[in-house]
């Protein structure tokens, strides 16, 4: 008698969480959804550039705390407000986006506090290369839009790569660091 | 201050901004009465603001105006400065045109009426070893002037090998709030605090 309730409390409990489970899509929103790079200039400034052109796929579980997400970042998009600077990291020397016009991030691991996503490792291929990053949030929340009638998750993510693993090297031996730091806005849409 | 009083303000400003442009040597009691004031042009390709606004609590909504012109004029021995900026508001560039062109429109930066905002400052304070550590001054944005702090999050003088020339600038960060501009359309969906990131260098001549 008792192991029969013990197993009806676990069957009642493993019931209760697939009930309960929500794999969700969300469709990445390129209008709220840019990455921007920053390195450091001499010492003096920083110099950012922004890729106007994101797209991609995020699946959220809220109840089981997991998520993955595939996101393509389109090289070829670059944007730094002078262009003489713009096509120069566009070039073969640097980020040689000809050959490599998308950059991608693959993870499989998010990490939640309560409701909230508050990191992403997975895999990012930039320039052909490929090396694991974990992307930490600044901010992140999910919210009815009332204009498209839908549910949307989204926040601002950072990490530093070191651009050498990826076999961008340009400057390294005139001062330019190795260290870039990636800001990211992102912003997807329930499907 | 009024806005009706801002646009006489503004046309002063750029009168001002103007002659100094036709005149370097726009202040010779500046440049006689400490031992090294120079008068720094602003680097255009290394001269940018960033804001960023949070967008439905969530993420934060990013664009780009620049390059900005001007003159900055430091004397770091004198622990003193004086900046003025031209910021050509029609450049904004988010990323996204239709955000950029409804970000120009009247009720946001009205960059067809106000087609620069400008930032004078000489109000400069230096850490102990001569570096910039903040600057406070005005804001003329829209038309509409509030006070302004720009601190510095990095800066540095290099000798620059390329131009053969001293560079000084840094990074800068302040905060405004766009309801006191006039620009608050989108509230509270799209914040009212505004978050300023300000990359500056300049060339001595």
């Amino acid at each position: 008698m008792k192991k029969i309730s013990l197993l009806a409390v676990v069957a009642a409990l493993g019931f209760a969480a697939a009930a309960h489970a929500e794999s969700a899509t969300y469709a990445i929103e390129p209008s709220h959804s840019f990455a921007t790079f920053e390195i450091g200039h001499f010492g003096t400034s920083t110099n950012r550039g922004r890729f106007n052109k994101t797209s991609g796929t995020v699946t959220l579980d809220k109840v089981a705390k997991t998520g993955t997400l595939d996101v393509t970042v389109d090289t070829t998009s670059l944007d730094t407000g002078t262009a003489a600077f713009t096509k120069h990291i566009s070039s073969e020397e640097i980020l040689n986006v000809a050959a490599n016009p998308t950059a991608h991030l693959v993870a499989t691991k998010f990490t939640f506090s309560g409701d909230k996503v508050t990191e992403i490792a997975g895999n990012l291929t930039l320039n052909g290369k490929t090396n694991p990053v974990v992307l930490k949030a600044q901010n992140y929340n999910c919210y009815n839009s009332p204009m498209i009638k839908r549910e949307v998750c989204g926040g601002d993510f950072d990490t530093t790569i070191v651009r050498s693993q990826y076999g961008v090297s340009y400057g390294l031996n005139y001062g330019f660091p190795d260290a870039v730091h990636l800001v990211i806005q992102v912003e997807a849409v329930k499907q | 201050m009024k806005p009706s009083s801002n646009k006489t303000f503004g046309a002063v400003l750029r009168a001002a901004l103007v002659a100094s442009c036709a005149s370097p040597g726009l202040s010779p009691a500046l440049a006689q009465s400490a031992a090294g004031p120079v008068t720094y042009r602003l680097d255009p390709d290394h001269t940018f603001v960033t804001f960023e606004v949070l967008h439905f609590g969530t993420s934060t909504l990013r664009g780009r105006i620049g390059p900005v012109t001007g003159e900055v004029t430091l004397d770091r021995a004198a622990r003193t400065g004086d900046v003025r900026l031209r910021i050509p508001m029609a450049t904004l560039s988010t990323g996204l045109r239709t955000l950029d062109a409804r970000l120009r429109e009247p009720d946001l930066l009205a960059t067809v009426e106000y087609p620069e905002a400008y930032f004078v400052a000489t109000r400069f304070q230096f850490d102990a070893a001569g570096a910039v550590k903040e600057v406070r001054g005005e804001l003329t944005l829209r038309g509409v002037g509030e006070p302004l702090s720009l601190v510095a999050r990095s800066f540095a003088c290099r000798h620059d090998a390329g131009l053969d020339r001293q560079v000084c600038g840094g990074d800068f960060t302040g905060e405004l709030k766009r309801h006191e501009f006039g620009a608050s359309f989108g509230e509270p969906f799209v914040g009212d605090d505004v978050h300023l990131v300000v990359q500056v260098e300049a060339i001595a001549p």
